[in-house]
């Protein structure tokens, strides 16, 4: 019995090893491909349509999960270098400053193999420093500026309707997905200040943040991670003290991302609003991600900015075969979205339920 | 020098014993029958399990890799392991208590964030302290050393003073660190932002290369790690805080009866956790090139991890610094290895589990057999 044990043991562990090793395409020349964390909805979309692209054109890749860590990222690419990688595509983790750029780029250029970063930005002076990297994402002001605009016009449309308590002003409340990262900042000021252009411009007074103790005008993520438990949990407290019936509920709901945006409607449905023949608080989030798509349809959530994830990932895996087949990176890339040799901007949309 | 010879003497006295065993095993072996023979190579096979697939391991990915025994790789493993290692011997004292610290996580990151702050550049822009200058790396070492040492005086005190256990009193520790961090990333207009722009001084005296082999530099944090790890063998091994210690571990009651300070051994073990927490935050910095408030955060489960695979057991009581040092190796050359096989990331953390799962029931199984 004892040995069969054993036995078991020891070979139960040779399987796992080899078992999930046959997927791989070989260590040598394999592209690596580094997520920000596989716990985002909407990244996990773009790695879903960048697996699918990568396979078509036949590029051997292996994914890492830096689980919103950057020591772990960065271990990770030391990992992927010593193994051979040819080409490094990173959706980096820290963003708040450059260093951690920096330290990547040193790595891939000791290392002589060329650096795709995307999706979370990174600085023109660090993309520039080294010939072998670009940059694949947003404009990542554009999405707070266009989800202001998204607001202001929605709000403009019915304006005596969203102000529930009828004191002339919106109160609204604002999720943050992270502290000191700079789309979430540009995301949390623009949303607001476009907004209020379009609202001053037609004679209405600005949003008014719903808590006038707090003096940031804006509640975040703690852990950093844009999730949608954050958002809940805030919203949740919110509703507790804020409410119709004391005059003072909060008017609307804006999100750094379509996650903390459905949080935000989970709590909301849990008081009574936002399902079908109440009374609905419009909720804004970024990404249109599948379920916040579904949500808009279905009149829950009121609208969402679309990141374009699979064009990214096309764009992404044409650069990464350019380099591969050791053509200038950028080449046959549509040339409208392309700054310079090293950046290309992936257009965002508006998504509502007109469409 | 005294300890030294003694130590000498004894590592000299253990082999020799070690030796003698080995030979009176090998020949009561042969001379066994065969149903004796499987019985007792089994239970070799599983008392030895974690060395086996390290072995294993190591062989069947360098088979499907060769690159994985090339010198990159390797170094890449052994910097990998050095960064980890000093957080995993602090966690082993507590665990040896048979209590464990979930702390540890956020003290590296707090202790990070206050080394960061010290040491950036002169003239940076974002700088937290621009009036205070870069100081000296000395200087930067005892202050991180002494908040190490208080969080672990913190931990330390509520567990011996209340008879909390670890598991709690570490559990609002680390929720209390969090918040410090935080408020502590929010200081001079700094505002949540991620702390850079160290000072070239900091980075090159923590990852500057040590020396190069075949054109791979070993970065200079592994020769500190070498060092601390030695630092704490000799804690634990010569010293009477050591000995206390693996009594207070294995049984508090009749450690007190023998005249053992309980209270003063578990403050000092919890402290020396701390300021080894501390080191491991002041290599953080230089190490990834920033700080951030999620800097540190699940380090004390790989650490805890390390510790039960290399068999400081939560029992209490045992625990050799040598198996720590395995069971952090072994953790970090299956990372390595299960990405050089280009494993799902998905999987990893299966497998993770999987892994200390089995070094848990193997290490009961030698207490259940005693019982």
């Amino acid at each position: 019995m004892r040995l069969l044990k054993a036995i078991s043991f020891i070979i139960l562990f040779a399987l796992t090893l080899t078992l999930f090793s046959s997927c791989g395409g070989g260590g040598d020349g394999e592209v690596s491909v580094f997520y920000f964390t596989y716990s985002d909805t909407y990244i996990s979309g773009v790695k879903g349509a960048m697996d699918a692209a990568l396979r078509r054109e036949g590029i051997a890749y292996h994914n890492y999960d830096a689980n919103g860590n950057q020591s772990t990222q960065t271990e990770q690419i030391d990992t992927a270098i010593a193994k051979g990688s040819r080409l490094l595509i990173v959706n980096i983790v820290d963003t708040g400053s450059d260093d951690a750029a920096k330290t990547i780029v040193e790595k891939a250029r000791a290392a002589g193999i060329p650096l795709i970063f995307f999706n979370r930005s990174v600085s023109e002076s660090v993309v520039k420093s080294y010939d072998k990297c670009c940059f694949v994402g947003t404009d990542y002001e554009m999405a707070g500026v266009m989800q202001g605009e998204l607001i202001g016009r929605y709000l403009l449309d019915n304006y005596s309707r969203y102000d529930i308590n009828g004191d002339g002003k919106i109160s609204y409340v604002m999720f943050k997905g992270q502290q000191g990262n700079l789309e979430a900042e540009a995301r949390t000021r623009y949303a607001v200040s476009e907004a209020n252009k379009l609202l001053t411009a037609a004679g209405k007074s600005a949003l008014s943040f719903y808590d006038r103790s707090n003096s940031n005008g804006y509640l975040v993520d703690q852990d950093g991670m844009w999730s949608n438990a954050a958002a809940n949990n805030y919203m949740k407290t919110i509703l507790s003290a804020y409410s119709e019936g004391g005059g003072n509920m909060v008017e609307l709901v804006i999100a750094n991302n379509d996650e903390m945006a459905l949080g935000a409607i989970a709590a909301l449905n849990e008081a009574g609003y936002n399902k079908t023949g109440g009374r609905t608080i419009p909720v804004f989030g970024i990404d249109a991600t599948e379920a916040a798509r579904a949500r808009i349809d279905s009149g829950a959530m009121a609208g969402t900015i679309k990141q374009d994830g699979v064009g990214m990932s096309e764009t992404i895996v044409k650069i990464a075969r350019n380099l591969i087949d050791g053509r200038v990176a950028l080449e046959g890339i549509d040339s409208e979205s392309t700054v310079g040799d090293w950046r290309v901007n992936i257009p965002y949309s508006a998504y509502t339920k007109e469409g | 020098m005294n300890i030294f010879k003694r130590g000498i003497s004894s590592i000299k006295e253990r082999t020799l014993e070690k030796g003698r065993r080995i030979r009176d095993g090998a020949r009561s072996f042969i001379e066994a029958d065969t149903g004796e023979k499987i019985k007792r190579a089994t239970s070799f096979a599983l008392d030895n399990a974690m060395y086996i697939i390290i072995l294993l391991a190591i062989v069947i990915i360098a088979i499907m890799r060769p690159r994985f025994l090339s010198a990159a790789s390797i170094i890449n493993i052994i910097s990998l392991t050095a960064a980890k290692l000093p957080i995993a011997l602090g966690v082993g004292g507590a665990i040896v208590l048979s209590g464990t610290d979930i702390s540890a996580g956020r003290a590296v990151g707090l202790t990070a964030c206050i080394t960061a702050s010290l040491l950036q550049s002169t003239g940076y822009s974002g700088k937290m302290f621009p009036a205070l200058g870069t100081l000296p790396i000395p200087l930067v070492i005892l202050i991180i050393l002494a908040v190490g040492a208080v969080i672990g005086l913190v931990n330390g005190f509520f567990v011996a003073k209340f008879k909390l256990h670890p598991f709690i009193v570490t559990l609002s520790t680390q929720l209390i660190l969090f918040g410090a961090v935080l408020l502590y990333l929010q200081i001079g207009g700094n505002g949540g932002q991620t702390l850079s722009g160290l000072a070239p001084s900091y980075t090159s005296f923590i990852s500057g290369a040590l020396f190069t082999v075949a054109g791979i530099p070993v970065p200079r944090y592994v020769l500190y790690s070498v060092l601390i790890t030695l630092a704490v063998w000799v804690i634990w091994n010569k010293t009477t805080l050591g000995k206390n210690m693996f009594a207070v571990g294995s049984n508090e009651d009749a450690a007190r009866v023998s005249g053992v300070n309980v209270f003063m051994t578990v403050v000092l073990v919890f402290m020396l956790a701390g300021m080894l927490y501390a080191t491991s935050g002041f290599i953080e910095g230089a190490r990834i090139g920033s700080i951030a408030s999620y800097t540190g955060l699940n380090y004390e489960s790989d650490a805890i991890a390390a510790c039960v695979i290399g068999g400081v057991s939560f029992v209490g009581g045992t625990g050799k610094i040598s198996g720590i040092v395995i069971g952090v190796l072994l953790l970090q050359i299956i990372f390595v290895g299960l990405n050089f096989l280009s494993v799902d990331q998905n999987m990893l953390y299966i497998i993770k589990g999987l892994i200390i799962l089995l070094a848990c029931a193997v290490d009961m199984r030698k207490y259940l057999k005693r019982a």
